[in-house]
């Protein structure tokens, strides 16, 4: 094999901010810091113990954006979500959302500040219903009079759920159960909306179905960083990506630039 | 149906104990081997209250002026013991949040010898009992049916705090976050809520009821520092019979526990050994109490481990 097309920037090399190759649609108002970023960590260092997980990571969200983090079992993806959420605070390093520093504040003020997120494996509260886990994601809301607007948009998003509103929520099949999670993390009007592996263990048809839903939310104002095994999928509703390899980022580009990368291709896209 | 009665009366002081372990399971896994001696303590405290320089309270008193001290000793002691028990767990507990689940279990047994001897320090060895201040009269009477004062009180008190108990879990913004957190702490900090001030909430909550239990007792039976000890083993055998982690199987266990010791003392039944050529005297039926009740303890354990009105789940969830 011998010279390859252009190739992708190295994150560890070129700490530069990106070149604005393809806008997202809504590049509004700045709310926080230059460029619209609304989050940006710098070289964070975060451990389990003694397990040195994450080794330096630096990522940035703007307005609007689709961001994902793709990367093989074990690298540090959901690890990093733990950083931001502050459930595992980093070492070292810095994360800042619109424009204040979040690195060291515990997990309960962070949804506060407007993060919240659909966790790795669910975690629904499995003996609540499907409309107490909903009330459970408005929890440190005070603006009560805007729930049931929140409420109905997610039901619109899922009419599945409104079905499904005095089930238990651990009785219901996999990928309902990704839709509360996703609802639920909706339901605390969030600035920024993680998504950790929502297509996990969902049939095809469910894993097409979600990433519309991805955009759909994304579309209606909301940034978000989407972790996802589905790399394809992934890349395909997202503007940018990073590729993360045990604790750090490998690759940093658009997210179409990333698809057609060959490294990338191999070892997550299953082409050669 | 007096011994009915008892029971009951003896059910409701386990079902408030047996509430502390079950609300600090329900939560953190942990059974709190201390919990019974924050009972005891408390117990002691309120004699200190109700006695001598304090309010100095006596059986010559009206009706009136007792169940208002009574009720004065309740809210001194009940906050004195929320609060002190949630300093236990800030303590003693919290750092140990993550480790392995012996560590903490080791760690309750060290508070409960350290309550126990503050009990012991400062109250030494003695007896102390306020079982004289209500008078043993009928307050209810129909027929062969009697209900003394110094039994109604308890129900008179058990009930009001159960109901609070209940509307708190279930219907205010705290009680959910202790449900949420109960089930997955993540994900409840995840939500917004700060798990930490809620597992505070929970042992409170404990510390509270153990505290009106403590009185209760007092007013019934004589007691010292290390009566928590066996009325912790009942309360906590009640609440695994109840279904450890389930509010209302803690209770419905209590209740099962009380009658099960009345009707055993009270009924004075012969046991199928006494008298019998190769073991003449077996002693009375009260002696044989810890033996039945710790009997139902591991026949729980064995055949139906998650209690009466518990749930088949797996470990840890
Ligand atoms: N609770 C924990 N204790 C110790 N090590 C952990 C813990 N959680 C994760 N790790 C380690 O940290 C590293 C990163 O894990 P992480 O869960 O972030 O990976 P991931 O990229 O999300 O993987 P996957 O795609 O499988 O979800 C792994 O090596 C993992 O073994
Ligand atoms: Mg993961």
């Amino acid at each position: 094999m011998s010279e390859q097309t252009p190739p992708p920037e190295r994150a560890a090399e070129s700490p530069a901010p990106q070149p604005e190759t393809q806008a997202p649609p809504q590049q509004q108002r700045a709310n926080g810091g230059r460029d619209g970023v609304i989050l940006e960590v710098t070289d964070i260092h975060t451990y389990y113990g003694s397990i040195h997980a994450l080794k330096g990571i630096s990522l940035q969200v703007r307005e609007g954006e689709i961001v994902t983090l793709i990367g093989a079992n074990g690298a540090g993806k959901s690890t990093t979500l733990r950083s931001i959420n502050g459930l595992n605070n980093p070492r070292k390093g810095r994360i800042v959302f619109q424009g204040k520093d979040i690195t060291n504040d515990p997990a309960h003020s962070i949804v506060k500040m407007g993060i919240s997120q659909s966790p790795e494996g669910r975690r629904l509260f499995p003996h609540m219903s499907v409309l107490e886990n909903l009330e459970m994601g408005a929890f440190q809301r005070t603006d009560r009079q805007n729930f049931k607007e929140d409420l109905d948009r997610v039901y619109a998003l899922f009419p599945r759920l409104a079905e499904r509103k005095t089930q238990r929520a651990g009785t219901l099949s996999g990928g309902e159960q990704q839709m509360v999670a996703m609802g639920r993390a909706l339901m605390a009007r969030p600035k920024l909306v993680m998504l950790d592996e929502p297509s996990m263990g969902l049939a095809p048809i469910f894993v097409e179905r979600i990433f519309e839903i991805v955009k759909e939310i994304n579309q209606q104002g909301t940034p978000i960083l989407l972790v996802e095994q589905n790399a394809m999928m992934a890349l395909d509703v997202a503007h940018r990506g990073y590729v993360m390899e045990t604790g750090h980022i490998a690759l940093t580009d658009d997210a179409k630039a990333l698809a057609k990368n060959e490294q990338v291709q191999k070892a997550y896209l299953g082409m050669d | 149906m007096n011994v009915f009665f008892i029971g009951l009366t003896n059910g409701a002081v386990y079902g408030l104990v047996a509430l502390g372990y079950t609300l600090v399971y329900g939560i953190l896994q942990l059974i709190n081997f201390a919990h019974g001696d924050v009972f005891a303590l408390s117990g002691l405290v309120a004699f200190s209250v109700l006695s001598g320089k304090f309010l100095g309270i006596t059986s010559d008193d009206s009706m009136v002026i007792i169940i208002g001290a009574l009720l004065l000793c309740l809210i001194l002691t009940m906050p004195l013991f929320a609060v002190g028990n949630a300093l236990i767990e800030l303590v003693a507990y919290r750092r140990l949040r993550t480790a392995p689940r012996l560590a903490p279990l080791i760690t309750a047994v060290g508070v409960s010898f350290i309550v126990q001897n503050v009990g012991l320090a400062v109250y030494d060895v003695e007896f102390y009992g306020a079982t004289e201040l209500l008078p043993r009269s009928n307050a209810i009477e129909i027929g062969s049916f009697a209900y003394q004062w110094n039994k109604l009180i308890v129900l008179l008190i058990v009930v009001p705090l159960l109901v609070s108990l209940t509307w708190f879990v279930r219907s205010t913004r705290q009680g959910k976050a202790m449900r949420a957190t109960a089930q997955d702490k993540d994900a409840s900090a995840m939500m917004g809520i700060n798990v930490n001030r809620t597992i505070s909430v929970t042992f409170a909550l404990a510390g509270a009821l153990a505290a009106a239990a403590g009185l209760l007792f007092l007013l019934q039976f004589n007691m010292r520092y290390d009566t928590g000890f066996q009325l912790g083993l009942f309360a906590f055998t009640a609440a695994v019979l109840g279904g450890i982690g389930n509010l209302s199987g803690a209770v419905l266990g209590a209740t099962i526990i009380g009658l099960i010791e009345a009707f055993n003392e009270g009924l004075r039944w012969g046991h199928p050994l006494d008298g019998a050529w190769f073991f003449p005297d077996v002693g009375a039926p009260s002696d044989w109490t810890r033996a039945v009740i710790f009997g139902i303890l591991i026949a729980i354990l064995v055949f139906r481990p998650e209690g009466l009105l518990g749930e088949r789940t797996a470990e840890g969830t």
